[in-house]
């Protein structure tokens, strides 16, 4: 994308008072979004992003500036002002830039890309027309469509040269449903850093279908039960809640700056002996994989709890090397306009011996999850907060009535301390995390697992 | 580098015969210094401009837009949205506005805060830091503290005639405080928005970011009940936007907001009144005109608790049947959307104190979380996490946590009893304290 003399050029400059190390992020990224609604397309939006940013690190100390212009004079200037965050000091070395070849974690046959825009608004009206025709009921439609390509090259003193082309695709279906002045919603969005491979997966009428079906059952929702109860997690759902919950104060810049819960954890009994849980950005075409970071390092698998032991932290480069120890290459950025942080890719709770209906029938009272409209941690308290957006009443071992207006809540080491039941049907769900204002695609996953007790908040009895 | 007035009528210019177009282009200046541990632990510098692009022909819309783009890349912008155009439904509300006179906003822009030396940022972040972590023995350490100023320039223009463009300065500082006492940790967050760095109380940021922290540390969860609720503006900002969403005419004409058919309705208490304001240049969301060029202005959404009306861009208000209320709003990557300037609860005539004796035996919500996944802006139901402290003889008790708080939007609308005087901002959404008659707090 640049040429290397000109890339060796920038890190040099941005290296004129030393610091421990200098990068270049270089991004080009095309996309295209439609929106459908009420069966017509509302939005055709294609664009054309540009930029690239120039970091300087100094302990957990940086500097860090982007310009959407590449030119030679952008980028020195760029270098300029991110070594300016440096105190005076002696200018640092370049290692000879190495092209370092990645796997092809997120290789496709059929990237979205070069599909003509007809056929991306074919498959929302594929969508559009299965949720409509799955009931009477279903009221509203709403589709959207997202592709786009992202080149990246990263460079940096140590040497290190990668380049990195990742394709995305995502489909979402916001259905509402409506019976006699009751309102409901559902939604469905499966994605994957991929092609229209996705589709294979589950095809734009499953996807429409899914939505639509979530938001009629609700239909026939009574208010949620409030107070501490058994909680069923249907799979996928305990992987949002792991994420949520335990992976953001397991990412390094929480527990460096003393603002994580299981600060000082490692080798301790963190959650029940059967849970095992993972960050792995390895996994082919997963919604949060890669082949490298977005500071160069490798993709890995890294283990976070196994039997309930706490074995580790998700590491960008400048809290690894603060600890002294590999990167497990967790440092992402949303663009070349955000410096990375210590991010989680796909997130899972491994597959535990038990069948899932085994599960729910060995729970007396209690409320099953199967959607979760996303949450909110408090890294620092552990404290956690999940919208229900899918659940039903469990009575007497069997699903039951839905349940609306209802959230999750609780703390992070006693809640997954208290999980007592884990299934055998992996799934994953796909969402988009938000931390420090930057967005990341990520994936979750799990099997369906109970938590003996947890606290639901709703308005019923 | 060609201006962006330039980049603007190069693509005005672009336009073929029976298509309306507009431009609408920005450029920012960003700097943000954060210090942690006595250092400056980050400091960015963002330069960033972008076009976007909108076409509509035979009532057909199609968007495109690039990051800094040069003239040729402009006008293929311009190409690829037309493409887009011709894939989309025609819809005879897709219209551009026509020019309107406007009245330029100079106090927006502030030579001297434009040309704030970095050293200055630093120092002012690591000062930010120092007073947190001075003030209290459990508070010794911060999550952030960050300054952070922008200098930025928009410029629209279309084939209907407008041609606009104006120039902002903003500044910001936070700081997230870590209270610490035994295995607890709390957190406490402050937050002041302005014109210049020299004009934000940073000194009061750092205090009550520690005083939010300290105060938590202890709290337990407590029984569930029905009690008077003061929320203070923290926490009653979280819910103003939902309240803008479902006030947003788009909603309303999708048939996706509570508040569709209750135009002319009592929907909330006599104290409620809730306006949103472009022309107030006290609030950090004003600005001269909106991201389609069409003038600023006031709208009352709420008049003592009577529902006024709704926001509205270009289209919703063609549709509607109505005009611009001056809130299309967008970034350049996107297509105008509806969205609020300065958004806010008008401010009432109680002091926080009073309005805590008034709660006496209730809780003040210091914090909620969750309301974007937990509220309903359809239904108006909502479900939501909070931390707070008890109200015990009109004074602040003991801390709660783990509590939530379930209603729906016109209970909790109806139920205000009482509105403080202490209206202030965070970005374009204000609010003062607010006291709600009876709210049900789950916890064990």
């Amino acid at each position: 994308m640049l040429p290397r003399e000109l890339v060796e050029e920038v890190l040099t400059a941005a290296r004129r008072r030393g610091g421990s190390f200098s990068e270049l992020f270089v991004e080009e990224r095309s996309s295209t979004s439609i929106r459908l609604d009420d069966g017509k397309v509302e939005d055709l939006t294609t664009g054309l992003d540009r930029g690239a940013g120039v970091r300087v690190a100094l302990g957990t100390s940086y500097g860090y500036a982007f310009s959407n212009r590449l030119d030679r004079d952008s980028l020195l200037e760029a270098a300029a002002a991110a070594s300016a965050a440096l105190q005076e000091g002696e200018p640092g070395s370049i290692v000879d830039l190495t092209i370092r070849e990645g796997p092809g974690t997120n290789r496709t046959d059929r990237p979205a890309g070069p599909y003509p825009a007809a056929d991306k608004v074919a498959w929302l009206r594929e969508m559009d027309d299965a949720a409509r025709s799955s009931s009477p009921e279903v009221v509203q439609v709403i589709g959207m469509y997202g592709d786009s390509i992202q080149h990246r090259l990263i460079a940096a003193s140590d040497g290190r040269w990668v380049e990195e082309s990742r394709p995305r695709i995502r489909l979402v279906a916001q259905v509402v449903a409506a019976r006699d002045g009751t309102i409901q919603t559902g939604f469905f969005g499966p994605a994957a850093c991929g092609g229209v491979e996705l589709f294979d997966r589950f095809t734009a009428a499953e996807t429409g279908r899914k939505a639509a079906g979530r938001a009629v059952t609700m239909l026939d929702s009574i208010p949620a039960p409030a107070g501490e109860m058994p909680v069923v997690l249907a799979p996928g759902m305990g992987g949002v809640l792991f994420h949520e919950a335990v992976g953001h104060p397991l990412e390094s810049d929480a527990v460096d700056k003393e603002a994580s819960v299981y600060r000082g954890l490692v080798g301790s009994t963190c959650a029940s002996e059967i849970v095992n849980g993972v960050d792995d950005a390895t996994i082919p075409n997963g919604w949060g994989s890669y082949d490298f970071d977005d500071e160069g390092e490798p993709a890995k698998r890294t283990v976070l709890f196994e039997g309930g032991v706490l074995q580790g932290f998700l590491y960008d480069r400048l809290r690894a090397e603060k600890e002294g120890v590999p990167s497990t290459g967790n440092g992402r950025r949303e663009s070349y306009a955000s410096p990375p942080i210590p991010r989680m890719t796909n997130t899972n709770i491994l597959d535990g011996p038990e069948r899932p209906e085994a599960v729910l029938e060995g729970t007396d009272r209690g409320v099953f999850v199967t959607s979760l409209g996303g949450g909110q941690v408090n890294p620092a308290s552990g404290d956690f907060v999940f919208g229900i957006s899918e659940g039903f009443l469990i009575e007497g071992g069997k699903v039951s009535t839905p349940v609306r207006g209802a959230n999750l809540i609780g703390r992070a080491i006693e809640v997954m301390s208290s999980v007592d039941a884990v299934a055998d049907d992996f799934d994953t769900w796909e969402g988009v995390c938000g931390k420090d204002g930057q967005q990341a695609p990520v994936g979750s996953g799990s099997p369906t697992l109970r938590i003996s007790k947890i606290t639901v908040g709703g308005t019923g009895a | 580098m060609p201006d962006l007035d330039d980049l603007c009528r190069i693509a005005v210019e672009a336009a073929e015969d029976g298509e309306a177009l507009d431009a609408y282009a920005e450029e920012s200046r960003r700097t943000t210094a954060s210090a942690l541990r006595g250092e400056v632990e980050g400091l960015e510098f963002a330069e960033s401009r972008g076009v976007g692009v909108r076409v509509v022909h035979d009532s057909r819309l199609g968007y495109a837009w690039a990051a800094d783009p040069d003239a040729d890349e402009i006008r293929d912008a311009v190409r690829r949205a037309r493409e887009n155009a011709a894939l989309a439904e025609p819809d005879e509300h897709n219209v551009l506005p026509d020019p309107a006179p406007w009245e330029p906003i100079p106090a927006l822009f502030r030579e001297a805060s434009a040309a704030v030396p970095t050293d200055e940022k630093t120092r002012l972040a690591l000062s930010l830091e120092a007073r947190a972590i001075s003030r209290d023995p459990r508070v010794t350490k911060i999550d952030e503290a960050q300054v952070g100023d922008a200098v930025s320039r928009m410029a629209i223009a279309s084939t209907t005639g407008i041609a606009a463009e104006y120039r902002r300065t903003d500044a910001w500082c936070f700081a997230v405080t870590l209270a610490v006492e035994g295995d607890e940790t709390q957190t406490g967050f402050s937050y002041r928005i302005g014109r210049g760095l020299d004009e934000l109380e940073w000194e009061a940021v750092a205090d009550e970011a520690v005083e939010r922290g300290a105060r938590m540390l202890g709290a337990t969860k407590p029984a569930t009940a029905k009690v008077p609720v003061v929320l203070d503006p923290f926490a009653a900002m979280s819910f103003l936007g939902v309240l803008a969403g479902a006030l947003s005419a788009d909603a309303v004409q999708k048939g996706r907001s509570l508040f569709a058919n209750l135009v002319g309705e009592r929907v909330g208490s006599e104290l409620f009144t809730l306006v949103d304001d472009g022309t107030n240049v006290d609030g950090p969301g004003a600005s001269p005109f909106d991201d389609e060029g069409v003038p600023s202005g006031r709208t009352e959404l709420f008049t003592g608790g009577v529902l006024q009306g709704f926001l509205h861009n270009a289209y919703t208000g063609h549709k509607g049947g109505t005009t611009s209320t001056g809130n299309g709003k967008r970034g350049y990557r996107s297509v105008p959307g509806v969205g609020t300037s300065n958004f806010y609860l008008d401010a009432g005539a109680t002091p926080r104190d009073e309005l805590l004796r008034m709660a006496d035996g209730g809780v003040l919500i210091q914090d909620v979380s969750g309301v974007h996944s937990g509220a309903n802006p359809i239904s108006g139901e909502f479900s939501v996490g909070a931390t707070g402290l008890r109200i015990d003889g009109g004074a602040l008790g003991e801390p709660l946590r783990e509590m939530t708080v379930a209603s729906t939007l016109p209970e909790m609308l109806g139920g205000v009893t009482g509105v403080g005087d202490d209206l202030r901002f965070f970005s374009s959404v204000g609010t003062p304290s607010v006291l709600i008659g009876e709210m049900t707090l789950a916890g064990v």
